[in-house]
Order: structure tokens, then sequence, then C-alpha cells
């Protein structure tokens, strides 16, 4: 059983950083320093994590832990609070960090200020954080701690006067920084006596224990046995379990007080009835308000989810309600195909996460998927007043009923070394990007802010941004709202059938050159068959690029094989079997790769 | 019914052949003789085989001509009582061992047609193939098979080695024609596992055109294209027996046999086969791997295809394709006029 230590003594904190520079490794080092765990159970962490998991019967997340320090006698609570580096996930960050008081700002010595630590600081800045700079990587030689920290001061208008030089590897300045940690991080306020009232920053669901939830208490404290509620769904729960956060295994505890982290066992079987940033309180004597700024996960990207083999259409959609279990921000609904049969439309937080849920369904369920291009939600005004979100190109009106048709926006934030500006600028021109702020941070690197329709960025964006730069550039982005666009729908037709999962929404000004990259593409794509193929890209019924994949000659093996027939049957069973995996379009087939070929058009 | 013996032997290995063969096992010629006879006489029996009821007879390998032909004596002795009175009886021949002495005893034996394996008449593709033999000695090898009777000659070629050219393969064309063959086999390379070019892959050229120019060129002297890879004035028999499924014999290591609807496969390696001639792997077709057989072969040949055989949704993938014309048919046949198309046509009807 933990101890208890007063309010003032707790001190709740996060960390934030751009991918690499170190927030994991830095993260066990204060775990190590804290003397939570030995040397040697550090590496045995790593190791064991599965074992671990399967004996407790619980998923660790190693990050989020409740650590003890003593420090001039004095007993204190150190809670690291987890956050997901990526943006896809900026709304559990942005949760995360409303459960932290303060956030270390890590940035690595030696590349500086990155996209990521630009997009993570104005969240923390939103959520009234103290934020403490830390250098890491002081010990390599081309740390640069002084350039590091104008950058700071220049890109983000920080102070930083007031910092931490690190190695997370060596270990240099980390107990100091822990004294930071205690100086500067201000206790958790909240109201012991007020009734209960607790975030749900993050939740996943245990095989044994069910749905949990990773609360931090703000108000009164959450006990065993009780009757809670959570505010959004209004379903009322007793609390079975209570634990704290460990990096060796959960503590458990009858109650979690105000200013604490813990996880909130109620034996439920999803995580979507404890939604990340949904509010618990006491049943009986409930808080007046939730805490404010929760929003159900809201997808930002959609595309078309079909499995290959069209008989295994009820196994992926087991598939995608086991990761649901998982992942409430996860949405999908079936959805038909000519081309591709049955399938599910799924909504992802952005093109990481769709990535992500693709391999996981392959890999962890054995399937094969097509997943169409991604494409954003856009709202249309109708010409007879009414407004429709599209989740699939193929569902645009007729031109003729669309009054207009507004598209997502992102604020783009880029650092780049300063010769690639001129490339970058290039490519976001030619991306509608409209130029918001561009900061030279020093006389080598540049800060660039853009208004960018999220379309443009959907589709191969991340690619080009990273070739044209060498990859020195770092990119992230959030969403601001939808603008109007001039779009049109283009459709691809296939010997004279519109193909509906190929088609895409585009710029008007863009279908022409997109329609004959499309179409050259897709001829490359398309094995030449029996017959010859037409491939056409139209708006409405306006033909605008043509091209044709001609009838194939010759497909045989003229060899002597004399009485061993079964070799050339076996020949011929294994030419059918990669027949197998194209899609038949009317007399056509289609390979896979043609349904993703939209991702590949320079545009 | 058809018989088949696989000689195993050769003189040097060509830098494209994965037939089972080998080019230092010569003294167990006799011995390997032998055990051929004891196979044969225990198919004859499997086989139920009647007398008079062997059409045809070929002698393939690996080299024939690698073994005098006395020593193929026990065997014929064995056939006889089986075979037609007008067996087609063909050997397979090496330019550089078909001497006059051993086409004579083949002749002999009652061998009425000789397959020379030719390739081509270019000296530096007959070197870059890794063939044992010169143009010179293709050519007077045919003529004194002629000279001394044989009814029937044959010769191969290989095109779509890289570096062929229109200019090449109409030359060796010509000089084909030059001589006194009745048929032509002529086949486009294939890069097979194991081979010396199996490393070099890219000697096989991809080249659509040439093959039709081939086709085009030999059918234009007069020989019927009855074969993806066959012509003549003279059909072989026997090949057309393996495309129409028909009963076969093979004996010896590397040999195939087929009866119904089991194909037979007897020992690969020499002394094993020696060893054990009867221990022969069997492998069981099933309904639609025959289907499947009698569809491929009969489009990449004149055979072509029984409407009765193919199941409503096949016949209609056939009917689209007669449609398309891609595909002729008449009563009771469907068939397919341009070879180099059979797989395409093959898979789409079989889907
Ligand atoms: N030289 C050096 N390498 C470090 C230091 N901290 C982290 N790294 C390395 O940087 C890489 C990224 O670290 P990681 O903690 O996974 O970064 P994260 O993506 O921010 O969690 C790893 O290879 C670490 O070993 C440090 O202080 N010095
Ligand atoms: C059974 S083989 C060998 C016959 C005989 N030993 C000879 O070489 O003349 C019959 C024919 O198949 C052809 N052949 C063998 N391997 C081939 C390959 N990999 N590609 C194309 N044709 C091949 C050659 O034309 C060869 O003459
Ligand atoms: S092609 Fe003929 S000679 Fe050459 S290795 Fe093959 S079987 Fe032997
Ligand atoms: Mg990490």
């Amino acid at each position: 059983m933990a101890k208890t230590v007063p309010q003032e003594n707790i001190r709740n904190f996060s960390i934030i950083a751009h991918i690499d520079h170190g927030k994991s490794t830095l993260a066990d080092r204060i775990i190590q320093e804290c003397g939570a765990v030995s040397d040697r159970q550090m590496s045995a962490q790593v190791m064991d994590t599965m074992d671990i998991e399967k004996e407790r019967g619980i998923t660790i997340k190693a990050q989020s832990v409740r650590l003890d320090y003593i420090k001039d006698g004095e007993h204190y609570i150190l809670n690291l609070i987890d956050t997901p580096g990526h943006v896809d996930f900026s709304y559990e960050v942005s949760r995360s960090l409303a459960s932290s008081d303060g956030a270390l700002l890590i940035v690595d010595a030696a590349q500086g200020v990155e996209a990521q630590t630009i997009a993570n600081v104005y969240i923390a800045i939103e959520n009234d954080l103290e934020l403490l700079p830390v250098v890491n990587k002081i010990d390599l030689p081309a740390a640069d701690p002084d350039r590091v920290l104008t950058e700071l001061e220049e890109a983000i208008g920080i102070d930083a006067t007031e910092h931490n030089l690190v190695s997370a590897k060596t270990g240099i300045g980390v107990k100091e920084l822990i004294d930071s940690i205690i100086e500067r991080v201000p206790a958790p306020k909240g109201d012991a006596n007020a009734p209960l009232k607790a975030l749900i920053y993050d939740s996943w669901f245990d095989n044994y224990l069910g749905a949990l939830a990773l609360v931090r208490v703000f108000d009164g404290s959450i006990k065993k046995g009780q009757m809670a509620k959570v505010m959004g769904t209004k379903d009322e729960h007793q609390v079975l379990n209570l634990m704290y956060p460990n990096p060796i295994a959960p503590v458990k505890t009858d109650e979690i007080r105000t200013g604490e982290i813990g996880i909130v066992v109620m034996g439920l079987k999803t995580v979507d009835s404890l939604q990340v940033g949904d509010t618990i309180t006491d049943a009986k004597n409930p808080t007046a308000e939730p805490i404010g700024g929760f929003e159900p996960a809201k997808p930002f990207v959609f595309a078309g989810i079909y499995p290959i083999e069209t008989d295994k259409f009820e196994d992926l959609r087991d598939a995608l309600n086991k990761l649901k279990l998982n992942d409430s921000s996860l949405s999908f609904e079936p959805e038909s195909s000519m081309a591709l049969g049955s399938g599910f439309r799924t909504g992802f937080l952005g093109m990481l996460h769709m990535e992500v849920v693709k391999e996981r369904l392959e890999r962890e369920f054995n399937l094969e998927l097509i997943a169409t291009a991604p494409t954003v939600v856009y709202r249309v005004k109708q010409t007879n007043g009414e407004e429709i979100e599209i989740q699939n190109p193929s569902e645009l009106p007729e031109p003729q009923k669309i009054d207009t048709i507004y598209e997502p926006y992102v604020k783009a934030t880029i650092l780049t070394p300063q010769e690639y500006v001129g490339n970058l600028i290039k490519l976001l021109n030619d991306r509608r990007g409209i130029q918001i702020k561009m900061d030279y941070l020093n006389e080598t690197r540049v800060l660039m802010e853009y208004d960018i329709p999220m379309n443009e960025i959907v589709m191969d964006f991340y690619d080009k941004l990273k070739s044209i730069t060498k990859g020195y550039a770092s990119f992230d982005y959030e969403p601001i709202g939808f603008r109007p666009g001039k779009l049109v729908k283009l459709d691809i037709r296939v010997a004279g059938e519109v193909v509906d999962s190929l088609s895409i929404i585009v710029p008007e000004e863009k279908a022409r050159t997109r329609g004959l990259a499309f179409v050259a593409q897709l001829k490359e794509l398309i094995p030449r068959q029996l017959f010859e193929v037409a491939i056409q890209a139209s708006i409405g019924n306006n033909v605008i690029a043509r091209s044709n994949v001609k009838s194939m000659g010759k497909n045989v093996t003229a060899k002597c094989y004399g009485g061993d027939i079964t070799r050339k049957r076996k020949l011929l069973e294994k030419q059918k079997a990669g027949k197998k995996r194209m899609k038949s379009i009317g007399k056509v087939e289609v390979p896979q790769e043609a349904f993703m070929a939209v991702l590949k058009l320079e545009s | 019914m058809l018989v088949y013996i696989h000689i195993p032997y050769c003189d040097s290995k060509c830098h494209y052949c994965s037939f089972n063969s080998y080019v230092d096992k010569f003294d167990t010629r006799s011995e390997y003789m032998k055990a051929l006879c004891t196979q044969l006489s225990f198919e004859l029996e499997r086989f139920n085989t009647k007398e008079k009821q062997i059409k045809t007879l070929f002698i393939g390998g690996g080299t024939p001509s690698t073994v005098a032909a006395k020593l193929y004596k026990p065997i014929f002795e064995l056939l006889k009582p089986y075979l037609q009175d007008d067996a087609e009886i063909t050997t397979e021949a090496n330019p550089n061992s078909a001497t006059k002495k051993w086409l004579e005893g083949m002749k002999d034996l009652g061998v009425n047609r000789v397959s020379f394996g030719v390739q081509s008449f270019d000296r530096n593709k007959l070197k870059a193939l890794g063939r044992a033999h010169s143009p010179h000695q293709a050519k007077d090898a045919i003529i004194y098979a002629k000279k001394i009777g044989f009814e029937h000659l044959s010769l191969d070629l290989i095109y779509n080695y890289q570096g062929d050219t229109k200019k090449l393969l109409f030359k060796d064309i010509e000089e084909a024609f030059n001589l006194p063959i009745d048929h032509i086999s002529a086949y486009e390379l294939t890069i097979e596992n194991g081979t010396k070019f199996s490393s070099t892959p890219k000697v096989r050229q991809e080249n659509e055109d040439l093959a039709f120019f081939v086709a085009n060129e030999i059918r234009k002297r007069g020989f019927s294209h009855y074969e993806i890879s066959n012509f003549g004035i003279y059909q072989s028999k026997h090949n057309k027996g393996y495309w129409k499924l028909e009963n076969y014999i093979g004996a010896g290591a590397g040999a195939v046999g087929f009866l119904d609807d089991t194909r037979y496969y007897p020992q690969t390696n020499i002394e094993a086969y020696i060893h054990d001639p009867l221990k022969i792997t069997k492998e069981h077709l099933s309904p639609d791997d025959l289907l499947t057989e009698k569809v491929f072969l009969g489009l990449r040949s004149t055979i072509g295809i029984q409407k009765s055989l193919l199941s409503d949704k096949m016949k209609k993938k056939a009917q689209i394709l007669c449609k398309e014309n891609k595909l002729n048919c008449d009563d009771i046949r469907y068939f397919n006029d341009n070879f180099f198309l059979s797989d395409e046509l093959a898979l789409y009807i079989l889907d």
C-alpha cells in the first residue's frame, strides 16, 4: 500500500519533445534516480514487459508513473504523465497536459527546435503549464545548448533563462532536473472537500480487468467501492479497484486523492464508456460542471478498408471491433464498392493513425487489406439549403446541386534549414498553402507557418517535404476549421465504368493535371490483358484525360516439357494465384496498387 | 498408348538445360539400360498392355546418342510385340554424337524418326548456349540420316536468347529449310532453376515480336503450326498424345508416366534408379487438375477444348472470348488460333 503525502508535496508533470529528442530515455533516467527500480530491474522491465503484463493481468504504461522522492527529508510524489508524441493524437496530448501542472520541454542539444516541439508547446501554453526548458544530449560532440536556448526564445518566445542541461544517456544533470521540478512545477490546486472531479486522460483495455481509466483527480477523492458517474455518458458504475501506476507493477490503493493520478477499474467491457477527456464524479454527490474541453475523438481522415479476399469481410469486422476496444477514436461503418466489394469506411485521427491501424489489422489479425486513398471530410452546402458532410468522394452530389464545398484547413508548422526555404515555398504554394509566418530563428534555421487545405497534405505531402529538404525539415499540423474551396470530383473510368473507389476530390484548377497524371499512373499499373483497356479521367461526363492499355499479345511458356505436364500446370496455378489478388472491374483485372496509386501522384 | 524412355546422359551440360542428365556417369550405362528393361516389363503389366497397342515410342533425354545402338537392342526386343506395325518411333539425337554408325544402328532397330537438337546454326550462339557441336556437324548428321532412309526428321531451335535478332533467326530458319526435315520444334528460351543461366536471367530476352516472327517464318514455308512450339508437314503423334492426355509409360531416371488420373515419377538419381527401378512416386490428379490440363493443353495446340468438359460458368467466359474474337468455336469444340495467348486464355476460362 502506497504512502500518502500532503497535496503540496505532489508534482504532476509531462514531458514534451520532438520525436527522438530523448523523452523515453529521460523518463527512464528519472525513474531510476527516484529509486523506483534498480538498474537490473530497469533493463528487466524493458525485456519482460510482456510477462509482467500476463502475470499481473494489466497493461503497464511505463511512462505514466508515480514516483516517491525524498528531498531534504521531505517526501514528494512525482507523477510523470505520459503524452503520445504524434500530432495525430494531439487531442490526447492536450488531455495529458491538462492533467499536468508543469511540463519538461526537451530539446535535442544538437538538433534544436523542431516542428513537434513547437506544436506541443502551443498545447502546453493553452493549458497554462509551467514550462521547464531542458536541453538533452549535451554529451554529444555536436551539442550546442546556447544555440538551442536562443532558438527556444526566438521560435516560441518562451523565457529560457532558467533551464536544465542534461544527458539522459549519461545521467548528467538529472538529479538537478528533479530538484528543478520540485521547485518550479506548482503543487496541484484543488479542493479536497469538494465533490469528486477527475479527468480521464487515458484509457485502455485489459484482458483481465476490462476497460481501465487513467485519471487525474482535480477535486475531492475517489474511493474504492463508491458509485461513480461518467459525466459524458451519464453512466454510473461501481469503483471495483484503484491503483497507482508504477514502473514495476501497479500499486493497489483504496483512495486517489486531490491532485493525484491513478487507475480506476470499473469492470467495463469497452473503452467507449471511458473516453479520454470525460469527467468522473461521485454518483451520489456529483460536481456541478464537468471539466471543460471534452470532445469525443473526431476522425479527420477517412479511407475505405477492404479485405483482398472478399469472404474475409466478417473477419475484418471482428478485427475492427477488437481494435476499437482499445481505441475509441476509431470509427467505421460498412460500405460497399463495385470494385472492391464489401468493406468499411474507416475514420482516423490522421495519417499515422491510419497506417498504424492498417498495419495492426494485417499483422495481429492476419488480414490482407486494400486501403483506398485517404480523404478528408468535406462539408457541402447544397442548393436546396441542406448541408451534408461527406467522408467518401463518391458521395459528392451532382455539381448542379452544390452551392459551396467547405474543406478542412490545418495550420502547418515547418522548421527547416534555410537552404531549403525556396523548395518549400514552391511546394507549399503548389499545395494551395497560405503563408502566415516566416521567421529566421538564426542564420541557418527558419520557422514557417502556413494555413493549408488538409486535402493537400493527406497524400504524399510528408514524403515530398522530406525529399526536397533531404530529410532535414520537420513538420507538424493542427486543424483550424473549414473554408470554402473550388473543388470538383475526379472520376476514373476503366473500360467505360466509373470505379467508385478511385474517385478523388481535387481543386478545380488542378483537375486536368491530376487527371492526366492519374491516368498515366494507372496505365503503368494495370497489366496488359486479353482485351484492350480504356482508362479515362472525367469530371461529370466530361472526359479530361484518356489512355489505353494495349491488349496482351503473348502469355505462354513455349518450352519443351514432354510428359511432365504437372510442372506446367503448377506454373499456371501460380499465375492464377497472382490474378486472384487482383480486383475485377467488368472484364478488367486491376491490381491492388492501383487503388493506392493516387497517393503517388505528382501534383 | 505411348512409351517414353529417358536417357540421362550428356556429353556436356548446356547452359539453359534442367533436364535430368549427368555428364560424369557414363560407366553406369549398361546397368542403366538393364534397369530400364526391368521397369518397362513392370510398366507393360501395370498398364495392362495388349499386343500391338503401343502407338508411339519416344527415346529422349538427356542425350540418347550417348548410348551405343546395340545397348538399346534388349529394349526393342521387349517392346516389339506391343508396338503397332506403323508405330512412330522417335529418338532424340545430338549432332556431335549422332554418328553414322549410331544412326545406322538405330535405324536397324526400327527407329523411323529422329529429332536433332540443333538450337541454332550460328556458331557464336551455339557456343553461348553451351552446345557441344558446330553448325556443320548438325547439317551433316541430318543429311546422313535422310540418306540412310529415316522417314521423319525434325530439328529443335531456341529463340529469344539475348541478342537474337530477326536477321539471325531468319537465317536459322532458312538453314533449317535447306535440310531434308518435315518438322521443327522452336522453343522460346526459358530460364530454369539450377542451370548456368539462372544466375544471369537477363540472357533471356522478352521479345514478343520475335516469337511471332519465328512462327510466321516457319509457317510461311509450309509447316503447319500445330502446337505453340511445334511445326511440320508431319505432326508428331507422340507429342499429340501427351497433349490429349493419353496414357503413357515413362521409363527411366527423370521420366514421367501417366495412367488415367495418376502421374508416375521413377527416381531421378541414376544409381538409385539402377538400384530400384520400381520405386516410383505417384501423384494423383483431381478432376479439376485434369480439366485444367485439358484446357491449357487444348489451347496451346490445334487440339482445342471439348465444350462438354466445361462448366456453365466456364462456357460463359469462353463465349465472351468467342464474341471478342479471341477464341473460335464449332458445335463441339473451342479452339485457339493464337497459341501465344494460350495461358492467358486458360486463366480467363478457368478463373
Ligand atoms: N547521446 C545521447 N543520446 C541520447 C540521449 N538521450 C536519448 N538519446 C538517444 O536518442 C534516441 C532517441 O531517444 P528516445 O528516448 O527514444 O526519444 P523519444 O522518441 O523522444 O522517446 C535513442 O537512440 C537514445 O539512445 C542523450 O542524452 N545523449
Ligand atoms: C529434351 S531436350 C534435349 C534433347 C537433346 N539432348 C538435345 O540437346 O538436342 C529437347 C529440347 O528442349 C529444348 N530446351 C531444353 N531446355 C530448354 C530451355 N530451358 N528453354 C528452351 N528450350 C529448351 C531444346 O531445344 C532441346 O533440344
Ligand atoms: S539440351 Fe540436350 S545436350 Fe544439352 S544438357 Fe540438355 S539434354 Fe543434354
Ligand atoms: Mg520514445
